[in-house]
């Protein structure tokens, strides 16, 4: 048996230690706005935070987790950048088909923990890992600008 | 004058006995230790050959089954995908192309029909059932040290297993080294055909740790450079040479450039798991000598090995020192900042999100950039390698794996990060050119092609 702390609640959950953190998100915890893209870390839509870091939980297992604090899309707004960065998706409709966001916001909302006023480039090299077969970048470039602008 | 050319002829033929001597003189891998050698008969200290304590009441075949991994046949005797021990993999020399050969106990294919005495001809000289010669790529001028009785523990062993009918492949060699009868000259020379004497001056586990070193895991076949005749040259033992491709590192206790500033437990861990904290793990041939061989040592050889490797006097060669603090956070900072943007931008998509840009992990410490060796090395061999051909090994400790690129990735990009990679996590940033990736690519062919593509 394992403990977690998810979104700030402490869960238990009885899976091996290799078990990916994704696996254990979606199938043992419910945690299902976190989704399964390519499964090598090579797309980012199944990044979620471990202890602040954005980190691709199809490739980290649940026993290398340890003490660290997991956050998901169903916690993320409860953090002040989250909420911002939530907000501002919403106000520019950034999303397309869908499926990538939850990662997306992860990163962004990551990329603004550290970086309160990423520019351009910034944010390319925070989100070059997270693809989007729509080709929404652009709106998502400048929803992280907006986003930063509310933190100001 | 006829005194003037006697006195150069004379002049030439000493220094040529002299470097052939020289050349001769490095070919005993156990020279440096100095000290009188007995016959293992006549050593009663401890025990040095054959399978540990632990096993010692086994039967035959599970005796074998140890030593056959302590020796590591099946990395070589068995193609990617295929059947183990069947043979079929490809050694890419610079003169050609070699295949292991079937040592499963089909009597059409593979060594069925060989008598013990057949199979000690094999071992410790190199000769096949029908006389002819072995390449040297089969390692019997190290397996030469091995007892009669490990040997033929291990043909116990491999006659237990299901016969695979699996043909030889033509060997692709160009002349003369198509001429298999060059290599009787080849063993006179380098074949010294004696089998392990302990060392009366050294500890029972030193002795023990140099018979698993030199007549089973043969480490100096790759870990030893070779001279030009292609014999492992061992006035530089273990300090590092290039095969198949990959660079097998310096790992004589040279603080610099060897592992001389490795502890114990650190050999200990990588040796057992193929993986030690702060040092990186194995891939590439070493990671199958981790899984094929070294994991399946009991605890007591482990340590031997460890003994025998802290003995190997220091020999410096070309690394600079593994910088072992981390990157910056920030891609904006650090030794790489504006040099490779082309390498910035493909480790921004396909790495950071495991390796981050600090080169610490946030994902696993397998997978941790800051200390390794391979990073750390200005040539980006193995870092290319790594790149090309992904990692995929199960251990105690769980299982290893990145992705491949090399199908997805030109040549261009795999130098360009392969240089981003040495420049910003290691002591000296690497100049590979999209060409160099192509050689890579060609030495390690087989790996790339059977790699799981990430």
């Amino acid at each position: 048996m394992l403990t977690l702390t998810v979104n700030g609640q402490s869960r238990d959950v009885d899976v091996p230690e290799d078990m990916p953190l994704l696996w254990v998100l979606r199938d043992h915890l419910n945690l299902v706005g976190t989704k399964y893209g390519c499964g090598v870390a090579q797309c980012g839509v199944c990044t979620v935070h471990v202890g602040g870091k954005p980190v691709r939980s199809c490739q980290l297992t649940v026993g290398d987790v340890g003490t660290r604090a997991v956050v998901t899309i169903e916690g993320i707004g409860g953090t002040p950048n989250g909420a911002k960065v939530q907000q501002a998706w919403m106000e520019i409709a950034v999303p397309q088909c869908g499926y990538c966001q939850a990662g997306q916001i992860m990163s962004a909302t990551a990329l603004l923990d550290t970086n309160p006023q990423p520019d351009d480039a910034d944010i390319d090299a925070a989100m070059a890992g997270n693809l989007c077969r729509c080709g929404t970048y652009i709106r998502i470039r400048r929803a992280i600008k907006n986003a930063a602008a509310k933190s100001a | 004058m006829k005194r003037v050319i006697g006195i150069l002829v004379a002049i030439i033929v000493v220094a040529a006995l002299g470097f052939a001597g020289w050349l001769y003189l490095g070919r005993n891998p156990l020279a440096f230790a100095g000290g009188a050698t007995v016959a293992l008969a006549d050593y009663h200290d401890g025990t040095v050959a054959g399978v540990p304590a632990e096993l010692a009441s086994a039967d035959p075949v599970k005796r074998g089954e140890y030593l056959i991994h302590a020796a590591d046949c099946q990395a070589c005797h068995t193609a990617p995908g295929g059947a183990p021990f069947a043979g079929g993999f490809a050694f890419n020399m610079p003169f050609g192309t070699i295949y292991s050969t079937n040592i499963t106990p089909d009597k059409e294919t593979g060594i069925g029909n060989y008598s013990d005495a057949q199979f000690l001809a094999a071992v410790h000289r190199g000769i096949r059932a029908d006389g002819q010669k072995l390449y040297p790529a089969m390692p019997y001028a190290s397996y030469t040290y091995m007892t009669d009785a490990d040997a033929l523990a291990i043909k116990a062993y491999l006659f237990t297993l299901a016969p695979v009918s699996a043909p030889p492949k033509q060997n692709q060699l160009s002349w003369p080294f198509s001429q298999r009868s060059l290599i009787t000259l080849w063993n006179v020379a380098f074949n010294p055909d004696e089998r392990f004497r302990p060392n009366a001056s050294q500890s029972p586990q030193w002795n023990r740790g140099a018979y698993l070193a030199e007549a089973m895991g043969h480490c100096g076949e790759c870990h030893t450079p070779r001279n030009l005749a292609y014999g492992l040259d061992n006035h530089g033992k273990f300090a590092g040479a290039l095969t198949a491709g990959w660079r097998a590192y310096n790992i004589t206790g040279d603080k610099v450039s060897g592992i001389g500033d490795w502890s114990d437990d650190d050999l200990y861990s990588y040796l057992s798991t193929g993986h030690a904290n702060g040092h990186g793990g194995a891939a590439g041939p070493m990671g199958e000598a981790a899984d094929d061989s070294l994991s399946y040592l009991v605890p007591d050889d482990t340590h031997a090995l460890v003994a025998y490797l802290r003995s190997i006097p220091a020999h410096a060669s070309d690394l600079p020192r593994t910088i072992t603090t981390a990157a910056p956070a920030s891609y904006k900072e650090g030794a790489a900042a504006d040099a490779n943007i082309r390498g910035e931008k493909i480790f921004a998509g396909a790495c950071a999100s495991c390796h981050d840009w600090t080169g610490v992990s946030p994902v696993t410490g397998f997978a941790t950039l800051t200390g390794v060796r391979a990073v750390n090395d200005p040539s980006a061999t193995n870092v290319a390698q790594t790149v090309i051909n992904g990692v995929s090994r199960k251990t105690a400790d769980g299982r290893i794996f990145m992705p491949a690129f090399g199908e997805g990735y030109s040549d261009d990009d795999i130098a360009a990060v392969a240089n981003y990679v040495t420049g910003r996590f290691g002591a000296k940033g690497a100049h590979l050119t999209a060409k160099d990736v192509a050689a890579l690519r060609e030495q390690a062919a087989q790996q790339s092609k059977e790699a799981p593509n990430g």
